[in-house]
């Protein structure tokens, strides 16, 4: 389970990876950097389970007296949400980046954008 | 060609490296020395029953707020980019004269019906997020999407930036205010403990948890807004 | 203590309310951000304050009330509080030098600011990996709406091509963070680094992929073309930030990580350095575009601090000292020469020379130059020291070399750069349109940036083991006249000629007999040349620092003890010269491959002195003798190169004609008289301590002599072709120089006798040559010898001055230059080296034949209408020319007096074959000479020829002068047909071959290739977004080949 989660995570990675670097279109990179970052995230939380486990939070079924035997690592979890926002928020920059390219060039080919090289 | 061929190469690389952290890759079988720690003293240290409640807001407190701070960062640049005079010359994209399709009755009803429910559901979700699955983000994000729906039933709708702005700055004020009240009163900053703890698994426990979870969730449901609507807005400049 | 978490609340907290502020209030929403900005500032400057003054310790903040691992935890130290000082310091003067920007972009774009800087900060301070990351995030998305801030549209395009790879750089790190976290258990830094993840099966791994997250931050060569493109299109003051602050903060979270550690990754992090330093550098030199080129050089001191940074253990307690000075060296400068970017209106290189329209604007870009390239007194000066020095006792010469040639990349494109501003147009336009108004609080913000780069060289002398530079007093001295630029010449120079002859009143009678040579050619005889700068009108802005700079490294130079002192002189010296050498009016391409020589050979004593050291920090001279076998040729091989390109020996020579014959007249002398010195008082004190050594089996001594003849040879051949006059000077230096280091040599008493013996002389009839000369062009307004004639009559001071100096250059009697050959002869009789000694003896001659074509050309032959109503040369030219003929026949008839001290002095070193100093004769071995006889007897003789002459010249005819004209030939161009053209050309016709510029060929060749290398690589940068995306990942691939093939 947990390597289902792994390998799919990276291949998440891999194939977004892949799109950002064929896909000349500026949308298309911005989506294609979302996939990866999706499998990023599936890494993350894929590490830190623990299988026949429980989420980390404390009710009926699980007390604080026995929580560390029956939780799984509650930090992967925190950290992903972390993960999660900052992607959102590159993203968003990306997309607005995307609109005012357009704006300028009226084009999304990233390869029209080499007035700085060299 | 040439270019797939050399990204199928450069990923093969990556995934060698991808291949090497799997195959060095045990999967736990007890928790490691931070996750036992919060599984055994996050509910005396911070009263909260959700322990990644716990990890976020308190422990985690400052990964949060600079999270808090992304978005904040970014609803400000995409408004401080969107909002900049386009350069002088460049033609007016879309289709600014032509009036926007009505988005039909279904939605717009629907819309009427349902803002307010989710607008409740995702105060719920934050207010809530010390006991169960959820939180500030999520509750903002919840919130967000009343904003968009709104949007989507009509698309030439206005709203107050002036008020959102608000919201997001007084509650941004605040959450850094409260970091440094745990600063001052209680063991450092952010420490929720600068209110009482109180009873395990009630909605005002957890101390300063609750109040950092409802300035996030609305902070980050004024965030999203933002966004959202600058980036609405700018498509028939 | 005000807790270091106030510095990210404090700039949270402003960003947050700037939010509440209306749109309108710009004014006051920008005072909340300078407030903001200031308050960080205090905050950090406080914690600096209480780590130096009150000996406080560092403190771990905690968060959350928790400790870690459990919660972040921040740390507050010594390099923190410096850090986070710079981060925010940087941040309040760009938001001062933004204040137009960002009154036009309103809040939004404040408050983008204020998290930018507390991102640098959290970077710094944070001790916990994944918070880095979110700091690192926060700091990527800003740096995306900064950019633009630019008023360029492209910049729209290298920030999208920038949040591209921060995309790929977060998916690196995450994975990285995750598995490691998985390997070790915690995400505490220094947790992780008890854990020692690289023994866990994983761990290796996921800290390959954290580093090299952070490096490509660092944007190393050659995957970092999203990096120049920022900062070719970015607003100059969001560049300085992300030059300075940016790289900074980031350079100090990959050292943090290092801490984690393990075999393999310093060696990356100096492997992925120094191929950025030195790639960057390369490229830089085809830039045309000046914020493109600061980019290449921001990538490559980043580049630097990154080897540096793989070489903590090497360089153990000095680490932070090194690494520290040659940072916050790069951060001053690089931020500082960005803000003054912003005062240029066009971007190509010579745009700058707009600069000169305010002094104050030159000394910030030659602070800031001198400060990144690391000349004294800044902190790089002293940290290349310790870091060269720590690298050759562990034996990293490879490094070593890479460094140094980097850096003298650096030193070409900067100097070149600055040659520019001293002497290019600004351009067609800027020069119709009145002076440039440059806004007032720029330069506060530049100002700012000066004041600290003194300040830091002046803390890092202090911190230094060593005597702080800005504490010597003739630095200080020279610096001094920094402060009286507004003063006019004549007064300064007045303070200048006391100043010299004050300095040598002090301190002569410390001197050896050796250094009272010196001393006196340095103090006494620059004071003579100054004379003639009385000739000067106006404030004549930049001359006095710079003349003063050489002086005052001279004079450092023949005191110095130890290896450090004698280097830091030798720099000084150097630079000072080298601003004196830029003043001539076509001196640029000449003054640049001057300081390149120069500089390329103080990198080679450096290496010599760090060679010779053996792990010290520093050597006294005298210890050069105790250098291992092993190591001493390649000691005195390295020391020697240096030496020499001063001497300016065949081979090195090429910088000297045009540098000496360009430069203004009374600076001539100075760079010629006095300056070539330098090079043979080093050469001297290398011979004198490490004498004859052997090179795997070549007698190195016997390689100098073949040098020397070689020089005296060929430089004289070469002045015997030249139509200048000056440049005919310039070059019969090379060969007077080629004699002395002949006489050195031979490594006997005799030899340096007249070496010694030279270096008064030359000193002597060079300067007033060239004062003559120089003079004599003033009035003819041409240094060409054809376009003058006949001057004997209106110019009767300046002819005497010259008769006199040739007679004392080609050493016929009676003056001093015959003692000079008398002794010369004598000596090489002593000496068995036959072959070399006939080629001086041939360039004996050939020195005969320039000398007379010099004083034939000039003052005899006929008049030009156009010359009919000159003058005598100005009067403070002339002064100093007369004082050197009363000299030059004191010296002739009394040899003994400055000789008889040498001769003593080197009687330790050379016991045997000295001279008999017996009366008025001086006897060797081979025979006697008696100067004053031979005064008389000359006298005599001379006198008797003249009343002949004089007698006969009634029968004289007079010749038409251009009666060729009906010759053969047919003349292409007119002055073709004067007598004067191509005066020897029969003796070109012979000899010709051996002045071919083969030696300029070469270098030319050099320099080209280096060029052209930098063309056609700097094409790796297309452009595309997606091409650095490619460049990216197959960096991270190829050093994880490079890993796992086990390269490291």
């Amino acid at each position: 389970m947990v390597y289902v989660a792994l390998i799919t995570g990276f291949l998440l990675i891999l194939m977004g990876l892949y799109g950002a670097l064929t896909n000349r279109n500026i949308l298309r990179m911005t989506v294609a950097f979302s996939i990866a970052s999706t499998g990023t995230h599936l890494v993350l939380v894929a590490v830190g389970y623990i299988p026949g486990r429980t989420a980390p939070i404390l009710d009926g079924a699980v007390t604080a007296a026995d929580a560390s035997l029956r939780i799984i690592d509650p930090v992967p979890q925190a950290l992903v949400l972390t993960a999660i926002v900052i992607g959102l928020g590159v993203t968003a920059l990306m997309l607005t980046y995307a609109y005012k390219l357009y704006e300028t060039k009226r084009t999304l080919d990233i390869s029209k954008y080499t007035d700085l090289k060299w | 060609m040439i270019k797939k061929f050399v990204a199928l190469l450069l990923l093969a690389g990556l995934g060698l490296m991808f291949v090497g952290l799997l195959l060095g890759f045990t999967p736990d079988q007890v928790l490691n020395t931070t996750a036992s720690y919060y599984a055994d003293h996050s509910v005396e240290d911070t009263g909260a029953a959700n322990i990644v409640t716990a990890v976020i807001v308190t422990y985690r407190g400052l990964d949060t707020l600079g999270e808090v701070t992304v978005l904040f960062l970014t609803a400000t640049i995409v408004s401080l980019i969107l909002t900049q005079p386009r350069p002088s010359g460049t033609p007016i994209i879309g289709v600014a004269e032509k009036k926007a399709l009505s988005s039909g009755e279904l939605l717009q009803t629907g819309t009427r019906l349902l803002v307010p429910l989710v607008l409740l559901f995702g105060v719920y979700v934050f207010v809530n997020g010390h006991l169960t699955p959820g939180g500030g983000f999520q509750g903002g994000a919840i919130l967000a999407s009343a904003l968009l729906l709104l949007l989507l039933s009509d698309p030439t709708k206005r709203f107050n930036h002036r008020l959102i702005s608000r919201v997001e700055s007084i509650s941004g004020i605040l959450y850094v205010v409260i970091g440094v009240l745990g600063l001052v009163l209680a063991g450092g900053f952010l420490d929720n403990r600068i209110l009482p703890l109180g009873a395990f698994g009630t909605l005002f426990s957890a101390g300063a948890i609750p109040v950092i979870y409802t300035l996030i969730g609305l902070k980050v449901g004024a965030e999203f807004s933002s966004m959202m609507v600058t980036l609405s807005e700018s498509r028939d400049r | 203590m005000v807790s270091t978490l106030f510095i990210i609340a404090g700039g949270l907290g402003a960003a947050f309310l700037l939010g509440l502020l209306r749109e309108e209030w710009r004014g006051f929403a920008y005072g909340v951000t300078l407030a903001a900005l200031a308050f960080m500032s205090w905050v950090a400057g406080s914690w600096l304050w209480a780590f130096v003054f009150d000996g406080a310790v560092g403190v771990d903040v905690f968060t959350a009330g928790h400790n870690p691992p459990f919660a972040i935890n921040l740390r507050m130290g010594l390099p923190e509080a410096v850090l986070v000082l710079l981060v925010n310091a940087m941040g309040l003067m760009v938001g001062v030098y933004l204040k137009g920007t960002l009154m036009r972009l309103g809040r939004r774009a404040m408050a983008v600011l204020l998290v930018a800087v507390l991102a640098l900060c959290g970077i710094i301070l944070t001790r916990d990996i994944f918070n880095l990351f979110v700091f690192i995030e926060l700091t990527a998305i800003s740096t995306a709406g900064l950019v633009l801030l630019s008023a360029d549209a492209r910049a729209l395009g290298a920030g999208f091509k920038y949040l591209v790879i921060s995309q790929i750089i977060s998916i690196l790190l995450l994975v990285g963070i995750i598995f490691a976290y998985h390997a070790t258990g915690t995400l505490n830094i220094d947790g992780m680094a008890e854990a020692s993840v690289a023994l866990m099966k994983g761990g290796t791994l996921a800290f390959f992929l954290i580093l090299m997250a952070l490096i490509v931050e660092l944007k190393p060569f050659p995957a970092n073309g999203w990096a120049l493109d920022i900062y070719e299109s970015a607003h100059p003051a969001f560049s300085a930030l992300f030059s300075a602050a940016f790289s900074a903060a980031m350079l100090f979270a990959v050292d943090k990580v290092l801490l984690i550690g393990g075999e393999p990754w310093p060696k990356i992090a100096t492997g992925v350095g120094i191929v950025t330093f030195v790639g960057s550098n390369l490229l830089a030199l085809s830039q045309t575009n000046d914020r493109r080129l600061l980019g290449y050089s921001s990538v490559a001191q980043v580049g630097l601090v990154l080897t540096v940074i793989g070489q903590r253990a090497v360089l153990g307690e000095h680490y932070l000292f090194v690494v520290g000075g040659i940072l916050l060296a790069h951060s001053v400068a690089k931020a500082g020469l960005f803000w003054v970017s912003g005062l240029v209106v066009e971007r190509q290189l010579s745009a700058w020379a707009v600069l000169r329209q305010n002094p104050f604007l030159v000394f910030a870009f030659a602070t800031f130059m001198a400060l990144l390239i690391g000349l004294p007194p800044f902190p790089g000066f002293y940290a290349k020291w310790e870091l060269v020095h720590a690298l050759v006792s562990e034996g990293r010469l490879a490094l070593v070399v890479f460094i140094l040639f980097g850096a003298l990349l650096e030193v070409g494109y900067l100097f070149r750069w600055f040659g520019y501003i001293i002497k290019r147009e600004a351009s067609v336009e800027s020069a119709m349109s009145k002076p440039v108004a440059f806004l007032p609080r720029k330069l506060v913000v530049i100002g700012v940036g000066v004041v600290s780069a003194w300040g830091l060289g002046y803390i890092w002398g202090a911190l230094s083991d060593f005597a702080n530079v800005l504490q010597a007093l003739p630095v200080l001295f020279a610096l001094s006249f920094l402060a009286l630029e507004g003063l006019p010449a004549k007064l300064k120079n007045t303070l200048a000629i006391v100043g010299l002859v004050a300095f040598f009143a002090i301190s002569y009678e410390n001197y050896n007999q050796l250094q009272l040579i010196f001393g006196a050619i340095i103090l006494i005889g620059g004071a003579v040349i100054l004379l003639a700068s009385y000739e000067t009108h106006g404030k004549r802005i930049g001359f006095y620092p710079s003349a003063m700079l050489m002086y005052a490294g001279l004079a450092m130079l023949i005191v110095a003890e130890d290896s450090f002192s004698f280097f830091v002189a030798w720099e000084i010296l150097t630079v000072g010269s080298y601003f004196l050498i830029l003043r001539g009016k076509f001196s640029e391409p000449h003054a640049l491959s001057y300081i390149i020589f120069s500089l390329g050979g103080a990198f080679a004593i450096l290496a010599g002195f760090a060679l010779a050291a053996g792990g010290a920090p520093r050597i006294p001279l005298e210890a050069l003798a105790q250098v291992p076998a092993t190591l001493a040729p390649w000691v005195f091989i390295l020391l020697a190169i240096g030496f020499m390109t001063k001497t300016a020996a065949i081979g090195l020579h090429i910088w000297l004609p045009g540098a000496h014959a360009e430069a203004e007249t009374d600076v001539s002398p100075m760079v010629s008289g006095i300056l070539l010195k330098a090079g043979l008082f080093g050469l001297m004190v290398l011979l004198l301590n490490m004498g004859k050594t052997q090179f795997y089996g070549v007698e190195l001594t016997y390689v100098l002599l073949w040098i020397g003849a070689l020089s005296a040879l060929l430089g004289n051949l070469m002045a015997i072709f030249q139509e200048d006059a000056k440049r005919l000077l310039a070059y019969s230096s090379i060969g007077q120089m080629g004699y002395a280091v002949f006489g050195l040599a031979m490594m006997n008493h005799l030899g340096w006798l007249m070496a010694l013996m030279f270096v008064i002389n030359h000193y002597v009839y060079k300067s007033m040559l060239f004062l003559s000369v120089g003079g004599i062009a003033k009035r003819t307004g041409t240094r060409d010898m054809y376009r003058m004639g006949g001057l004997i009559a209106l110019m009767p001071l300046s002819f005497i001055a010259v008769l006199i100096g040739i007679i004392a250059v080609s050493g016929v009697p009676p003056l001093s230059g015959f003692g000079g050959r008398w002794i010369f002869y004598n000596a090489i009789m002593t000496a068995d080296a036959r072959l070399p000694m006939i080629l001086i003896f041939l360039s004996g001659p050939v020195a005969f034949l320039y000398l007379f074509r010099l004083i034939h050309t000039i003052f005899l032959g006929q008049l030009k209408d156009e010359h009919r109503r000159l003058k005598e040369a100005p009067f403070w030219i002339v002064v100093p020319q007369m004082i050197y003929v009363v000299f030059l026949l004191g010296f002739a008839v009394f040899p003994g007096l400055a000789l008889r001290r040498v001769d003593a002095f080197l009687n330790p070193y050379f016991p045997n074959g000295g001279l008999n100093w017996e009366g008025l004769t001086i006897s060797s071995d081979f025979g006697y000479w008696s100067p004053v006889s031979i005064m008389i007897t000359i006298g005599v003789i001379f006198a008797t020829l003249l009343a002949w002459l004089v007698y006969l010249n009634h029968n004289a005819q007079k010749v038409k002068q251009f009666n060729i004209v009906f010759a053969a030939e047919r003349p292409y161009r007119p002055e073709t047909t004067h007598f004067a053209w191509n005066f020897f050309a029969p003796y070109r016709k012979a000899l010709g071959f051996m002045v071919q510029p083969f030696v300029t060929q070469f270098w030319d060749g050099l320099t080209g290739s280096l060029h052209h290398t930098a063309q056609f690589t700097r094409k790796l940068y297309t452009g595309n977004g997606q091409t650095y995306a490619f460049h990216l990942l197959a960096f991270v691939v190829v050093v994880y080949l490079i890993l796992v093939g086990g390269l490291v």
